[in-house]
């Protein structure tokens, strides 16, 4: 396994049209295949470092590199690497997709028009949801499912496709403590296996913290990036999430506790 | 009965009835291709905007002609421009693949489209100022050749492109960010959608009149997107529903004085109707496999016993 470099930053600076600065300032390199985590509170730019990495929004400070290109110039190069889950209320529910066109949709968006799904597509997206424990749900109406459903769906969508990057914005949001430590786990071990980096963003570092090897902290800036354990620390803690933060140590293993509630605020 | 079977062959003969019926084969047409994707866009309120906008520029092009400023500009011209240009404003505000921003659009190039109409009307031959409502209350029974052909055209292109990029037009449709993210050029689809969904309204408007666009770009696929849960099952029910109401709209014209348009557009809207019921119902008589009182009390045993085997959470 050789290493390289997955994602970097270079005194990136990212703001949107309406003058909100949302990152500034940010300096890393992360080396691949790794599987990494984004933490932060709510509005600390998470969601927007993941879109500046896929080229969707334009730094005005600054450069990012994906597997060395750069994402303003070079993102179509990036894009075939790339197998992305968005924060889950991103999908539409207007379409009457059932699961295994969700799932299918990973592939066939590899593919050139007329995207037909031929039968290796189909076993494979049956493989995927298969490993989240979905696989007989393939007929039903995707708008049905639950919300913890629906996340395990998109996660298999990102497994069933190709590429050497899976991003997840928040796979973990609105599921319970089964269906998280079920789509770390199988993240992990895909991870493992196929030498694909997995790169998620995330409220909670306690359900990732034995899988994951490099973490960014972000409060607008780059707050701290490391090992996890580097991440449980009490002082950037609350530099981050504010003095009610605590770390606790139970069972031989570190946890954080936040007081993050983990609730999403879209626009 | 004989008798009836008669008088439909005699009505069936004439000319201005089968140019009818082939009108309302090609309008179902484009409301299977271009009102279902609107509709799963979020955007049914698109049809009238453009139906509306296709009016001012209607208005747009008889001031260009008769104020002498542009006399070779057709009304047909205006239309077009207007459309496309909703289209446009459309496409731009929903960039990002938010619908209700792009409704906000809609609704914006709607009123200036309107106000640029009613503004022009004062500057326009009095006798000419029927010509621009004409773009609103064209009729199925007055189709000539060149309405039938551009319609046609337009049926054509808008099946090919359904064929060709279905999967496209639903993918930016269900996750905008996901497809672009994995390499779709999402925002030159998006864009063809909208473009070629304009002209396809204006083109049926100006055919067979705003009233019937309105019913049955936007009631079929409402109703066949409540019931049905697969694309391609929607595009052939819209197209089944938006035939039949416009069939019976044909027929009842025959047989009782009534506008086929109006009576197309009342049973278009009834199956939206129909199909809410349907899905009330099925909603209350499906998903009730209530566990019998024994398998309640298992499950209270395994709770007591502290066994978290056996109990899953779905
Ligand atoms: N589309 C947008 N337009 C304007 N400002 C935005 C937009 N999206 C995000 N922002 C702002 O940018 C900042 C960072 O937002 P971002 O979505 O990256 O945060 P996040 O860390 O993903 O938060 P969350 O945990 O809530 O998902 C916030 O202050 C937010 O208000
Ligand atoms: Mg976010």
């Amino acid at each position: 396994m050789s290493e390289f470099s997955l994602i970097e930053a270079h005194d990136l600076a990212v703001r949107y049209p309406d003058g909100e600065l949302a990152l500034y300032n940010v300096n890393f390199r992360i080396s691949g295949p790794t599987f990494m985590a984004i933490i932060g509170p709510n509005g600390s730019g998470k969601s927007t470092l993941l879109k500046t990495a896929l080229g969707m929004l334009k730094p005005v400070r600054g450069t990012m590199r994906v597997l060395g290109y750069d994402t303003v110039t070079e993102k179509k190069y990036i894009r075939r690497e790339i197998r992305y889950v968005p924060q889950r209320d991103r999908i539409q529910l207007t379409v009457p997709m059932k699961v295994k066109d969700i799932v299918l949709m990973g592939r066939l968006l590899k593919k050139r028009p007329p995207r037909f799904a031929s039968s290796k597509d189909k076993d494979l997206a049956r493989q995927a949801l298969r490993k989240v424990n979905m696989d007989e749900l393939w007929n039903r109406p995707f708008m049905e499912l639950s919300g913890g459903q629906r996340q395990r769906v998109l996660v298999a969508r990102a497994l069933a496709s190709e590429g050497s990057i899976l991003m997840l914005d928040e796979p973990l949001a609105g599921t319970d403590a089964e269906s998280q430590s079920l789509i770390v786990e199988v993240l992990g071990e895909y991870h493992r296996e196929n030498e694909v980096s997995v790169v998620m963003v995330t409220h909670d570092l306690n359900p990732i913290h034995t899988f994951v090897r490099n973490v960014l902290l972000l409060k607008n800036t780059l707050i701290g990036v490391g090992t996890p354990c580097d991440m449980m620390d009490l002082e950037l803690l609350v530099k981050v999430y504010g003095p009610s933060a605590k770390v606790v140590e139970y069972a031989g293993h570190r946890y954080c506790v936040t007081h993050d509630v983990g609730v999403d605020r879209h626009d | 009965m004989i008798d009836t079977i008669d008088a439909l062959l005699e009505i069936l003969s004439a000319p201005f009835v089968q140019r009818a019926i082939l009108g309302a084969f090609l309008v179902a047409i484009v409301a299977s291709t271009s009102g279902t994707f609107l509709v799963f866009r979020g955007l049914s309120f698109m049809t009238s905007g453009v139906a509306h906008a296709a009016l001012g520029g209607a208005a747009l092009g008889l001031f260009l002609q008769h104020s002498g400023i542009l006399p070779w500009f057709d009304p047909i011209l205006g239309a077009l421009l207007f459309s496309v240009l909703v289209a446009l404003i459309t496409g731009y505000a929903g960039e990002k693949g938010i619908a209700e921003k792009m409704e906000v659009a809609v609704g914006v190039s709607f009123a200036l489209s309107m106000s640029i109409a009613v503004l022009l009307m004062y500057y326009i031959p009095p006798t000419q100022v029927p010509q621009i409502w004409g773009y609103l209350i064209g009729d199925i029974l007055l189709l000539n050749d060149l309405d039938l052909l551009l319609l046609a055209e337009t049926a054509a292109i808008l099946l090919f492109l359904t064929v060709l990029f279905n999967k496209e037009f639903v993918y930016v449709s269900v996750d905008m960010d996901g497809a672009t993210a994995h390499g779709l050029n999402t925002r030159a689809y998006h864009y063809l959608m909208l473009i070629t969904s304009a002209l396809a309204i204006a083109f049926a408007t100006k055919a067979v009149g705003a009233i019937l666009v309105y019913a049955i770009m936007v009631a079929p696929a409402a109703a066949s997107n409540e019931l049905i849960h697969s694309v391609r099952g929607v595009l052939f029910s819209v197209f089944v529903i938006a035939l039949l109401s416009e069939m019976l709209g044909l027929l009842a014209s025959f047989t009782i004085q009534a506008s086929p348009s109006a009576i197309a557009g009342i049973i278009a809207a009834l199956s939206y109707v129909i199909a809410l019921q349907i899905r009330h119902f099925r909603d209350r008589t499906t998903d009730t496999e209530i566990p019998d009182s024994h398998e309640i009390e298992d499950l209270f045993t395994i709770m007591e016993n502290g066994g978290s085997e056996g109990v899953h959470h779905h």
